[in-house]
């Protein structure tokens, strides 16, 4: 099948904020997404983005069930690792599933690691949920490792009253 | 003791910074992966568009000559990152004392003020990594309310390096 993927634009940000839904549905935790498709807007297309998009098109013909041709995306921004230097975090990749495994997820993860590279970084990271058996198959068949598991590194993570009560010096 | 100060790193503590990154490195037994220069460190982080921030922590020149003869015995770098479910978030990347500054409430003061620097640029949450086998550390941070995502919910940290990222680019 035919698809393009190009760089992100405001316009966008709508069927990026659908396919969010979409994927945090898939994970289970859709009641979690307090992002709207205006947060996206100023936050990703302002002067200092704290993220960027790529974005999987396919031509009107090949449109989905529901009418769109925007039908996967990835989302990604810049790290630093203090050992290696410039890092790319892949955030978000997600293909809507009636257009699964015609190599467009790779395509952009392919594109990521392009735009990664080209900007200096040595490396990518991202997070995948353990019950996720076929995006941890993926990822293994595409070179990656599991740092969690090879490491013992966790994610760690601290929000609401816990970062309040930090940040007032309370202990 | 306790007499320090902590503030916005400055390009003449590069050095520093990047000392304290092996010594943090060897304290996890990874001194031979860090492969980061000064130069690297001077260009990502005090150009235009920085990778990363730093905060450090440095001591009065009577203090340093009498235990370690440095003036940089603390630092944490950070940088922010986003969740398109909630936001902008803060990654605390490296967050180190030198062992003969523990037990002032160095350590304490620098989370206290990245929690503070969150807070004001409206991130929802302040997020790091931790070796399952760092015990003090995985203590000292879940008295100070932290949850540890990947026994939690199952997260899993993936990394591609540049040898197959170069790979997966190259693939049409």
């Amino acid at each position: 099948m035919d698809f393009t993927i190009r760089a992100a634009t405001l316009e966008d940000c709508k069927d990026i904020s659908r396919m969010i839904l979409e994927l945090a549905e898939h994970e289970k935790v859709s009641d979690q997404v307090k992002i709207t498709q205006r947060d996206l807007e100023q936050d990703g297309f302002s002067k200092n983005p704290f993220f960027h998009g790529i974005i999987a098109e396919v031509p009107e013909h090949h449109k989905s069930r529901e009418g769109h041709t925007k039908v996967g995306y990835s989302l990604y921004f810049y790290t630093y690792s203090s050992w290696k230097g410039r890092a790319v975090y892949m955030e978000d990749l997600y293909v809507m599933p009636e257009f699964r495994g015609k190599g467009i997820g790779k395509a952009l993860m392919s594109k990521v690691s392009q735009l990664g590279l080209a900007a200096g970084c040595t490396q990518l990271n991202f997070t995948v949920l353990d019950w996720n058996k076929s995006s941890l198959d993926f990822y293994l068949k595409q070179g990656c490792w599991d740092v969690t598991s090879d490491l013992g590194y966790h994610c760690m993570r601290c929000e609401g009253d816990a970062l309040e009560h930090l940040a007032q010096g309370d202990l | 003791m306790a007499n320090f100060n902590l503030r916005k790193a400055e390009p003449k503590d590069v050095p520093d910074i990047l000392r304290l990154i092996k010594e943090l490195a060897k304290y996890e037994e990874m001194e031979d992966q860090v492969i980061l220069t000064e130069k690297d460190l001077l260009e990502d982080g005090f150009g235009d568009h920085p990778f990363y921030h730093c905060v450090v922590a440095d001591v009065p020149a009577e203090q340093q000559r009498s235990l370690t003869g440095y003036s940089v015995i603390g630092f944490a770098m950070y940088y922010f990152t986003y969740d398109p479910w909630i936001g902008k978030l803060l990654y605390l990347e490296d967050f180190y004392v030198m062992k003969e500054y523990r037990g002032f409430g160095i350590g304490s003061e620098i989370l206290k003020t990245l929690s503070d620097t969150a807070v004001t640029n409206r991130c929802s949450s302040m997020h790091f990594i931790v070796a399952e086998s760092n015990k003090a550390s995985i203590d000292f941070y879940k008295r100070r309310g932290a949850s540890d995502l990947s026994l939690q919910e199952g997260w899993r940290l993936f990394r591609i390096d540049k040898e197959n990222l170069l790979k997966m680019s190259a693939e049409e």
